[in-house]
């Protein structure tokens, strides 16, 4: 087995890992072979195809280790906050704290996937009313009852209003059941009247200054509680060096995204991809390893690039994919159909954006949440797909619905018609379950057929 | 030259043969779909050269197509039924704006570029919703077989409104309209225009004129005025609607052996 970048199968990186090691491999704490994530129950790992860099077996190991994490950090005596819904504001003001470590329970919704079904979550949340009516992150209701996959936190931060309305619904049910909220509210994103003082928001979009006044009032409130919690003030420089390590999260993800999505050959995979960028909301509950995770995938990444290697091949078809899926694996079909990924909206495109270092830190914080591309219009979210699409060079953009996600069946066809009408190029849609074994070849289809298209649309 | 396309539908496997420098069709056939689908394919593909007094050897280039492209391993090219079948069409009827073609088990929408390559498609294939299966379990349960179903639809007066799309509500629908006391004639024009608002919502904006009307539910009566009455065009069948999908997987097996040659 060589050094040329490759996409492996979980058997190929058992010897890969043993050549690493043998070549030296300086591995973390929580490093080690990807196969015992298998025997832990991550049964998904078995059925995908990975990178076969050191510096993905690292990012690998760091999502798959979180659970130890949380579970040392509550036996350190940090507080632990879990985050809902906000997708990136509230742990960057956690972590501010040095006694708070913040987490996402929403993050439960890859367990079905990743355990392939096995921890039961979909079924313990049908027993409590949250059937498949609702989004996929009802699994999060089952992993509050197991008890299995993380922590109770001792603080739940829950943002509401123009947010998801399943994540709304499952909160509430969550509370119900005994685990106290923080709520606070995100209004709707709306373009500022004429009259109305206007402010800029991190990514390309504006909003009247009285909205972004209103949730800087609803963060000051999580501010209250995250200081009560750690028995310690949450002061503006705390916030404000806060701000600045979140920051060198986001640069390097925009430099990491910057350059692989540009790049002519993809040097990283698309599954690679999206784990790194999650790492921009939830940081695995270590935001100094998150930004040690992403300078390996970049130097990586870089390594490809100037050696004029990729992954895949040259002419792969240039796809825009917009949000998350629940299935891993879909990032290897569109791959094994002959597409790369060169751009992605996963539905929090505001934490890939910087907070602003230049203003109060409260305020900054306040605009950053507001550019939430949930709590906009869809055609909010299809301006910022078109603008990164077209940055991007892509030839063709997939939007993925989540079963289940009341957002997906008003956004999707409004985003379809936009991108398709604005970028003029083909935009298909998909809807991918937890496991997506059984509708395999007719999205496989799907996406070779777009592939296609792409690829004869282009000047001979 | 001889060459061969192959299109491995969900229901019926369909086998055309052209002239690589022609493109015409110069055999074709179709047979159910079973379980041996690769023996069934390469045995119709076999008959049809027998009946031409050829041999595989005379066969330039072999593309196949349809669900169960990859089965075919003889093929020298697998690809999906989107782009054989605006290949088909492209060269069959062209300036083609739009196709829609309703197949046993899946539906598709595709939108053509003036050079009559795919410009953007849409496809049904989670549920029978919009299919030919649709149809089928309709028309069971009115009595009836496909093709009397159409003939109904076309004598129908006041078409009834079937607003179910889960095949499984809509028998419900189906036995409730007949319990009330509409005709068999308003109830089959009301699944056809079932199916033709459910195409018309998944092909969205991409619906431009001239519009062609391909695979096995082409063939059934009415369905054409159906879809033409929910798109608000004219809607054209196409010529052998069963086998443009496969004369377009023939079209591209022909440009493969050919490699940019003389094939258009």
């Amino acid at each position: 087995m060589t050094d040329s970048p490759r996409r492996i199968t979980l058997d190929q990186w058992d010897d890969r890992y043993d050549q690493l090691r043998r070549g030296g491999l300086a591995e973390p704490s929580y490093g080690g072979c990807l196969r015992r994530h298998v025997d832990d129950g991550d049964t998904r790992l078995l059925d995908l195809v990975m990178d076969n860099s050191a510096a993905s077996l690292r990012l690998w190991n760091f999502l798959l280790t979180e659970e130890g994490r949380l579970a040392a950090a509550r036996r350190q005596g940090k507080v632990l906050v879990g985050a809902m819904k906000d997708l990136g504001t509230v742990p960057v003001m956690a972590f501010s704290l040095e006694n708070v470590v913040a987490f996402y329970p929403d993050g439960a919704w890859w367990i079905p996937c990743i355990m392939q079904q096995n921890a039961n979550l979909l079924e313990i949340a049908d027993s409590l009313g949250v059937d498949d009516s609702f989004c996929p992150v009802r699994a999060l209701l089952g992993a509050f009852v197991s008890e299995a996959h993380f922590p109770i936190p001792d603080q739940l931060v829950c943002s509401v209003g123009a947010t998801c309305d399943d994540l709304s619904a499952i909160a509430q049910r969550l509370e119900g059941m005994g685990h106290a909220i923080h709520w606070w509210e995100v209004p709707h994103r709306r373009a500022p009247e004429s009259d109305e003082e206007a402010v800029a928001l991190p990514g390309i979009f504006s909003a009247p200054k009285s909205l972004v006044r209103f949730v800087q009032g609803e963060l000051e409130r999580v501010r209250d509680v995250l200081a009560d919690r750690a028995g310690s003030p949450l002061t503006d420089d705390r916030l404000a060096a806060g701000i600045r390590r979140a920051n060198q999260v986001r640069r390097l993800l925009a430099q990491l995204r910057e350059e692989v999505f540009a790049a002519e050959a993809a040097p990283l995979p698309a599954l690679e991809m999206l784990i790194a960028e999650m790492l921009a909301i939830h940081f695995c509950s270590d935001q100094q390893e998150s930004a040690a995770v992403l300078e390996g995938l970049l130097a990586e990444a870089r390594r490809r690039i100037r050696e004029g290697v990729g992954v895949l091949a040259a002419d792969a078809a240039r796809v825009f994919w917009v949000n998350p899926v629940a299935d891993l694996r879909m990032m290897n079909l569109l791959e094994e159909a002959g597409g790369r990924v060169c751009g992605t909206e996963y539905l929090f495109s505001h934490a890939l954006d910087l907070i602003p270092e230049d203003l109060p830190p409260m305020e900054a914080l306040a605009r950053a949440a507001l550019a939430d591309p949930m709590v906009g219009s869809p055609v909010d979210r299809a301006e910022r797909i078109c603008h990164d699409g077209k940055r991007f060079g892509a030839e063709a953009v997939v939007v993925s619905a989540i079963p289940g996600a009341s957002h997906c069946a008003l956004e999707g066809a409004i985003i379809a018609e936009v991108v398709g009408g604005r970028l003029g190029v083909p935009v298909l849609e998909i809807e991918v379950p937890p496991i997506t074994d059984s509708i395999r070849p007719t999205l496989q289809t799907r996406l070779e057929a777009l592939v296609e298209t792409v690829k004869t649309r282009r000047p001979p | 030259m001889i060459c061969a396309g192959i299109d491995m539908g969900s229901r019926t496997i369909k086998v055309v043969l052209i002239d690589g420098e022609s493109l015409a069709a110069v055999a074709s056939g179709i047979v159910d779909q079973g379980i041996e689908q690769e023996a069934l394919a390469e045995r119709l593909l076999q008959e049809l050269l027998d009946e031409r007094g050829l041999v595989r050897g005379d066969v330039g280039a072999v593309a196949a197509t349809g669900y169960g492209r990859k089965l075919i391993r003889a093929a020298d090219l697998h690809m999906t039924e989107i782009t054989c079948q605006a290949t088909g069409i492209a060269h069959s009827l062209p300036g083609t704006g739009a196709v829609i073609d309703i197949g046993g088990q899946d539906s598709k929408f595709l939108q053509l570029l003036p050079s009559g390559k795919v410009g953007d498609f849409a496809m049904n294939d989670r549920c029978a919703a919009g299919t030919g299966r649709f149809l089928e379990m309709a028309a069971a349960q009115l009595g009836l077989r496909i093709s009397e179903l159409g003939e109904m639809a076309g004598r129908s007066v006041d078409p009834s409104k079937i607003s179910s799309m889960c095949v499984v509500f809509a028998e419900t629908e189906i036995v409730g309209l007949l319990a009330q006391g509409s005709t068999v004639e308003d109830i089959a024009a009301g699944i056809q225009a079932s199916i033709a608002q459910r195409i018309r919502a998944m092909a969205g904006s991409k619906a431009s004129p001239p519009i062609v009307f391909t695979g096995g539910v082409a063939l059934v009566p009415s369905m054409d005025a159906a879809l033409a009455a929910a798109f608000g065009h004219p809607v054209a069948i196409a010529p052998n609607p069963q086998l443009t999908c496969a004369h377009g997987a023939a079209i591209l097996a022909a440009r493969h052996a050919g490699n940019g040659r003389k094939a258009d």
